[in-house]
């Protein structure tokens, strides 16, 4: 375990080694920073409060995010519990799909 | 003893990985377009090639993030590689909860890819990362469901476990739907094909419209590292791994790997990409059902027959 | 040393070239990239070499000038029949009409540009400079540390352009910011020469307005223009490699056994499953699959179908608004240039309809939601139409009567 941020030391390095060893760096001008639109300009900057068509679908992607982390103990003991389990589990993933038929009617996934 | 080797396994694996994943980006389309087979010597060049370019900054960007997202892309593919095993006990990070770890790397690239996409602070790469969220998302808990229904057998979320497991029977006969499933999610999280919201033609690079050089360069790297890592976990989960008669497990291991990451490039070449509302539509209302009906037949089988 | 190594490297790379694309140029500039030594870069930010072929409008200088500075140095430009005068400084000129065919003068433009590719790696030639001055868009100006200041929270220019202000969106009437620019007229994308100046929210087209049209083709159509849009469609699809597979041959073997699995792989790509039914559709034209239909049957050896003539009312800006960004360039691409080009006609609007509050059935947003006649697939039901009346563009519905597309498809 204790060997991971090592990894990620690793991989910071290399990219920084990437970005590091070359001679033709210069600062972008004002021109070069412009960005790319086909040629043409924009009025304001990008950032923005996005409108974000699926941010309905967020809230049903939380509740199966939820469900997962009853999920991960769950396939450890399923064996050993046996039919028991399987109707438990069976019983939260129809609830859960009922959710989503719900969704799906509610028109979520249609980016409205 | 043993994790040192494991390390070292970890580098050759990741650096021959790499090296067949560039290749095979290269030649397969030309292939497919029918067009003369490109050399070797083609993806160095093109790396020397954004190594001798400029690169340029937006109008106030969020360089931070800019700079950290292909870092943190490459970190994730590292991290998600490090806890498969190569041979029995072979494992860079022997965790006993192998799975969970890879399903947070397949989270953060999400946040990876956005990050690198917002902070250009420039229109065409902002729509490609919000894009790209709402198809990642839904794809992750897909890759969650058919993985889950691979650890059911072997009782365990580690990863050395799960191929202990299939001694007897592979994981892809268990559930074929499931490999297919954890393909499209391989797809997503390394940007390709019918999956890649990200970077779209309709786009003109979406997440990389406004990236060159150098910065370019480390994406595309981090990409690849992606693409090998998500090859080796399909072939650990679900063709067995490192297990096969005669040659060394570790060999074993990079050939499956490699079948499963040309299957990947090709896929990518040769499926069409939905627009992306009908896409979110069609994972949550088909794709997601099935992985539920998926590991149905698992746990069934598992039940009765276990 | 490591630097020449590097550099000798990089000139064994196939040359990055973004082109602009002037009058009636596009069809020798496809067959220039079926070289596998030349790649067509999405964005100048990827490429070396800016190529700009064919004749260009006076008042597309301006944007040339914009992309050639957009370009990362090591940079060069070359000029192909294109007459920009000293737009673009000193670039190197490369003039065809001495050659005998369009094929040698595509052979000869493929040498200069990989000579000065090699010139550019090595450094023996020089990278550009700008052409543009080095001055922010916009003056720092406003009020606070951060220039922010102004009315409220908004307004001045920080960091040299103003934040984006709300207004209500077409589909949900949600207030939240809305993004104008003008796009093209060189967005690999866009049909060249196509300047649209459109307004955002999320990747949903709220307004569209033809600001310069797209420059003339050769609008003939035949086998080969179809073919060619269809390699187009393909690259919007998520198929480069079928796409370039398509545009082979075109400029070569078009015998019907290349072409019938050529068609056949289309087909598995699930190419047509992709495409939402009734996305696109304008009177006599058909839907956007129908359109791609039409392609792929050219592709199975039948010539090009004729399609009716174009309602006088059917423009893009009534057909892009309401789209979301990847079906609007789908949208874009499916149309031949003749189809194109009527309706990308520039309109001379008056003043109080620029902002879209016009109330003339032309130019309204219409409502989509009589296109989607299809039972299977509800999730793509009606997902133009409903809430989008909401705040404030509560009148565009009572509109349906005079919306030109609305009796094509069928009302539900």
């Amino acid at each position: 375990m204790e060997i991971v941020p090592w990894i990620i030391i690793i991989g910071v390095l290399s990219v920084l080694w990437i970005r590091g060893v070359h001679s033709v760096q210069r600062s972008a001008t004002a021109p070069q920073q412009i960005p790319f639109l086909g040629g043409g300009t924009p009025d304001t900057h990008a950032w923005q409060r996005y409108h974000i068509r699926y941010y309905s679908m967020t809230l049903l992607f939380i509740a199966f995010e939820m469900e997962m982390m009853f999920m991960y103990p769950w396939a450890v003991v399923f064996v050993e519990e046996g039919g028991k389990a399987m109707m438990e589990m069976g019983m939260f993933l129809a609830i859960l799909s009922i959710g989503i038929v719900y969704a799906w009617r509610e028109g979520l996934f249609r980016w409205q | 003893m043993m994790e040192l080797i494991a390390v070292l396994l970890l580098l050759v694996f990741l650096s021959m990985g790499f090296a067949g994943a560039a290749l095979a980006d290269g030649m397969l389309p030309a292939l497919i377009a029918g067009q003369a087979r490109s050399s070797w010597r083609r993806p160095i060049a093109e790396a020397a090639r954004l190594l001798t370019t400029q690169r340029i900054r937006t109008e106030a960007p969020d360089a931070l993030l800019w700079f950290l997202a292909p870092t943190l892309y490459l970190a994730l593919a590292i991290v998600g590689l490090a806890v498969i095993p190569f041979g029995p006990g072979l494992v860079t990070i022997p965790s006993e909860v192998g799975i969970v770890v890879w399903g947070s790397c397949e989270a953060l690239t999400i946040v990876a890819v956005f990050m690198f996409g917002w902070s250009a602070n420039a229109p065409l790469p902002l729509i490609g990362a919000y894009r790209y969220v709402a198809i990642a998302l839904p794809a992750m808990l897909l890759s969650m469901f058919v993985l889950i229904g691979a650890a059911l057998p072997a009782e365990s979320l580690a990863f050395t476990e799960i191929v202990e497991a299939q001694r007897t029977v592979w994981n892809v006969v268990r559930q074929p739907a499931g490999l297919i499933l954890f393909l499209m999610l391989g797809l997503a999280i390394s940007l390709r094909g019918p999956f890649d919201y990200a970077g779209p033609e309709d786009l003109a690079g979406g997440t990389t419209a406004d990236v060159s050089g150098p910065s370019l360069l480390a994406w595309k790297v981090a990409r690849l590292a992606m693409l090998v890592s998500v090859s080796a976990v399909t072939a650990t989960a679900f063709l067995g791994g490192y297990l096969g008669p005669l040659l060394p497990g570790f060999v074993w291991l990079a050939l499956k790997t490699a079948l499963v990451l040309i299957a990947l490039v090709a896929a990518g070449n040769f499926f069409a990409r939905m627009p992306p509302a009908r896409m979110m539509g069609v994972i949550w209302t088909m794709l997601l059902p099935l992985s539920f009906l998926m590991l149905l037949a698992v746990g069934t089988e598992l039940l009765l027959w276990g | 040393m490591a630097v020449s190594a590097l550099s000798r490297w990089a000139r064994e790379a196939p040359v990055p070239v973004f082109v602009a694309i002037g009058d009636g140029m596009r069809e020798r500039v496809e067959r220039l990239f079926c070289d596998p030594g030349i790649e067509r870069a999405a964005t100048p930010r990827h490429a070396a070499i800016l190529l700009i072929a064919g004749r260009m409008r006076l008042e597309d200088r301006e944007d040339l000038r914009r992309l050639h500075d957009q370009m990362p140095h090591p940079r060069a430009t070359l000029l192909w029949d294109a007459k920009v005068g000293e737009a673009l400084g000193d670039a190197e000129i490369f003039s065809g009409g001495t050659l005998e065919s369009d094929k040698d003068a595509g052979e000869a433009v493929r040498d200069h540009l990989e000579r000065l590719w090699q010139d550019l790696a090595s450094g023996e030639r020089p990278s550009e400079p700008d052409l543009l001055h080095d001055e922010p868009p916009n003056p720092w100006e406003g009020i606070g540390p951060h220039g922010q200041g102004g009315k409220g929270m908004m307004g001045g220019t920080p960091y040299g352009r103003p934040m984006a202000m709300t207004s209500d969106d077409l589909r949900d009437g949600l207030a939240l910011d809305t993004y104008t620019a003008r796009f093209g007229p060189f967005l690999p994308m866009f049909p060249p020469g196509l300047l649209l100046e459109m307004t955002l929210q999320g990747d949903v087209i709220q307004a569209a307005k033809v600001l310069r049209p797209p420059l003339s083709q050769k609008a003939e159509e035949n086998a080969p223009a179809a073919l060619s849009r269809l390699a187009r469609l393909l690259d919007l699809l998520g198929l480069p490699a079928l796409g370039q597979r398509t545009r082979l041959a075109v400029a070569g073997d078009r015998s019907s056994s290349t072409l019938e699995k050529l068609g056949r792989a289309i087909r598995w790509s699930g190419a047509m499953l992709a495409i939402p039914p009734g996305l696109g559709a304008v009177e006599g034209q058909g839907d956007l699959s129908a359109r791609l239909n039409d392609l792929l049957a050219v592709a199975g050896g039948s010539s090009p179908a004729t399609r009716p003539e174009l309602p006088e009312s059917a423009h893009l800006s009534s057909l892009l608004p309401g789209l979301e960004w990847s079906e609007a360039m789908l949208v874009l691409n499916s149309f031949d240039d003749k189809t194109l080009s009527m309706l990308a006609m520039v309109m001379d609007e008056p003043d109080e309809e620029r902002d879209g509050h016009d109330h003339d059935g032309d130019h309204m947003r219409h409502d989509h939601g009589g296109h989607h006649d299809h039972g299977g697939s509800h999730h793509e039901h009606g997902r133009h139409q409903g809430e989008g009346g909401q705040g404030g563009h509560g009148d565009y519905g009572s509109h349906q009567g005079h919306d030109p597309h609305g009796s094509h498809g069928g009302h539900t």
